[in-house]
């Protein structure tokens, strides 16, 4: 089946190739689970391109960081997106980072995407991964220790667990059929409520005991799409210095509520800040939590209308709510 | 010279730690050494293991590589240089005094259960800190202070390549005793005089004859292995031909985000920052770990940066691995091919196939020309 619509998607991207220069996609990389991002950027090289449920990265913040992926004059970027990647989108041409008339969308309807490191524990230690088939919701490994088989959804990542926009929300073409959301919209933030359940203190200890691991390598913000200051954030500024080098709890307190809090009725919910993390801190979580906040007061979730003007962007002193 | 190296030949002491009496000898050991070793996180997503100091409630975890190296033991992520403080001069109060007070404290320290391409990691260091220009006497002090029980590797996967930047899966270098795990427990071997200590406060018996030929086998299967396929010969030429053609560095590093995942993760990234955190009249001066995938790393005072984008920040990254330190240090690839900057590289960026892509490019370059 992925064969199938990695073909078709070549087929569509032959077909657009005279209004594109450059196309963002996925290739496989080092080994079956290990899927990375490509830039192509000839017609020869579309066959590298493939999409399945180990296409993870979302490819959008390449559309607007520096060295930013551009088209040449009168031409286009096409961009493969998924459901939450398409939403990216749309947060970025709400805040006229990009231009929609620049894009060409290829959608992707995305059956939720698969945690290597699961899959992994769960093969344990071999040499080689050789092969990686999916049929019905279930995943062959074949692997110098053997063949295993597990159900996908044993080893989707958290941030598929939980999704509510699979369909891409914006694009010109879709590619494949459209599949059934995993969750409804009203299931969001179950996950938060149950946790605000737990007493401040145990609240507390979670958030110590995660956050103590970070290393500060700011994955979690480069791989952001909507993490728009770059070099310049406030995490590394010097002058004036707000955050110290110190690997301290505190610290790296500071550095997460920044970024939660820059990104506050801005998130799309991708998931990449926590997908990305080399030592598994549940990121997105805190994210989740603003999230909630957001729709409650403003009844807002981002990345859904590109014509939308996210709340906290405007000024309204007749809100309601406030 | 390093330590292993200095007394070779005295291979004698042998203990058999079974099982189930790891933890009870490790805590007999925390009375003497701070002991590291490496245990699974809580509450992650069950995958992520680091090496942290053992408490009796720890469980140690060796069935597969740790995701930090046990880097921080003698390069901690921030680590106080001195403190200081400004006081008022009594004799003249117009004036300030500045009190500076040392900061070095290392404790005896046990590493226990580093692989071989973790400790490969510190043997490459040594060029830096204790071999080169200067003497880093923080390091020195750490590294004197540290013994490494190394476990020999069964459990490369495939991003692990060891053996192709003069390591492997058995390599002692640098270690101070062999730890062999069996199905029943664990082989220890000393390797040098240093381990002497270690050994005998460990109080356990010497290996039956069937757990040595266990040990024995298992050490020589690692011995006789070999893990990765790269061929690093002529990088360094490759590296330096290839400095200005931006584009393969754009084919290589162009879905690179930035991040510092690679260089955090890895055992042989060493550079730092170093910062003055004052609070009021009190300070301390911090190193901490930097990394060149920054933007910051390289910013100069004048608003230039010689390293614009990733693009120049990954050349740099490579470059230094596999040319710039083999130029300065005799040779040495300062790569221990422990795989963790593949494995955890967000976008799946793998140093592998850069150093082959630089090396094809600039060998059809040559042949042209």
């Amino acid at each position: 089946m992925w064969n199938e619509i990695t073909e078709k998607l070549h087929e569509v991207l032959r077909n657009v190739m005279p209004q594109v220069d450059v196309v963002l996609g996925w290739e496989r990389g080092f080994n079956p689970l290990r899927i990375k991002p490509v830039v192509v950027r000839s017609e020869k090289d579309i066959s590298r391109l493939v999409w399945n449920p180990f296409c993870v990265q979302n490819l959008t913040g390449y559309l607007v960081k520096n060295p930013a992926v551009i088209a040449g004059e009168g031409k286009k970027v096409a961009v493969c997106v998924k459901g939450c990647d398409s939403r990216s989108l749309v947060a970025l041409i709400q805040e006229h980072f990009l231009d929609r008339d620049r894009l060409l969308i290829i959608g992707v309807p995305c059956q939720g995407t698969i945690d290597w490191r699961l899959v992994m524990k769960k093969i344990g230690n071999t040499t080689t991964v050789f092969n990686a088939h999916i049929e019905d919701g279930i995943l062959r490994i074949e692997h110098s220790g053997g063949l295993e088989q597990m159900s996908i959804e044993s080893v989707l990542l958290r941030r598929c667990l939980r999704c509510a926009y699979p369909n891409p929300v914006i694009y010109d073409v879709l590619i494949g059929e459209t599949v059934t959301p995993r969750i409804d919209k009203s299931e969001l933030y179950r996950n938060v409520a149950q946790f605000e359940q737990k007493s401040l203190e145990e609240r507390r200890n979670f958030w110590i005991d995660v956050l103590s691991r970070c290393v500060r390598c700011y994955a979690c913000r480069n791989a952001c799409p909507l993490c728009i200051c770059q070099d310049w954030c406030i995490a590394e500024r010097r002058d004036p210095k707000w955050v110290t080098q110190r690997p301290t709890i505190k610290d790296i307190f500071i550095f997460h509520s920044i970024h939660a809090l820059h990104l506050a009725g801005r998130c799309t919910e991708c998931g990449e800040c926590e997908r990305v993390c080399p030592v598994g801190i549940p990121v997105m979580f805190i994210k989740e939590k603003l999230n909630e906040i957001n729709l409650r007061l403003f009844s807002y979730e981002a990345g859904l209308d590109p014509q939308a003007v996210p709340p906290l962007l405007t000024f309204n002193p007749h809100e309601a709510g406030i | 010279m390093t330590p292993a190296k200095k007394a070779k030949k005295k291979i004698e002491e042998k203990i058999f730690i079974p099982q189930e009496k790891l933890n009870e000898v490790l805590e007999r050991l925390s009375k003497h050494f701070r002991v590291w070793v490496p245990v699974l996180s809580s509450s992650s997503n069950g995958w992520t293991v680091e090496f942290r100091p053992f408490t009796i409630e720890s469980e140690p975890f060796f069935t597969r590589q740790s995701t930090m190296p046990p880097k921080s033991v003698i390069l901690p992520q921030g680590e106080t240089l001195f403190q200081y403080e400004y006081v008022k001069n009594s004799d003249d109060p117009s004036k300030q005094d500045l009190i500076l007070k040392e900061t070095i404290n290392a404790e005896k320290t046990l590493v226990f259960g580093a692989r071989p391409c973790d400790v490969r990691g510190f043997v490459i260091c040594d060029w830096v800190f204790l071999r080169g220009l200067y003497l880093d006497v923080y390091y020195k002090s750490r590294r004197e202070n540290t013994l490494f029980a190394t476990l020999v590797c069964q459990d490369a996967d495939d991003a692990c390549f060891c053996s192709s930047v003069g390591g492997g899966p058995g390599d002692m270098e640098g270690s101070d005793i062999r730890i062999t795990s069996t199905s029943e427990g664990f082989v220890l071997e000393g390797l040098n005089d240093r381990a002497k200590e270690v050994i005998s406060l460990c109080e356990c018996d010497p290996p039956s004859e069937e757990q040595s030929r266990d040990a024995q086998r298992i050490q020589e299967e690692a011995k006789n292995r070999i893990i990765g396929s790269l061929d690093v010969s002529g990088s360094v030429e490759a590296v330096k031909g290839q400095f200005q053609n931006m584009g393969v560095w754009r084919d290589i590093a162009e879905s690179c985000l930035s991040c510092g995942v690679c260089t955090y993760v890895c055992p042989t990234c060493y550079c730092f920052t170093i910062t003055d955190e004052i609070q009021g009249l009190k300070g301390e001066r911090l190193r901490s770990w930097d990394s060149c995938m920054f933007h910051q790393y390289t910013q100069e005072a004048s608003g230039h940066n010689p390293r614009p984008t990733k693009l120049e920040r990954y050349r740099n990254r490579l470059g230094h691995k596999f040319c710039y330190f083999p130029l300065r240090y005799g040779g040495v690839i300062a790569c221990c091919g422990c795989g963790r900057c593949i494995r955890s590289c967000p976008v799946s960026i793998d140093i592998r196939s850069a150093v082959e892509r630089v090396k094809e490019v600039h060998s059809n370059a040559c042949v042209c020309s």
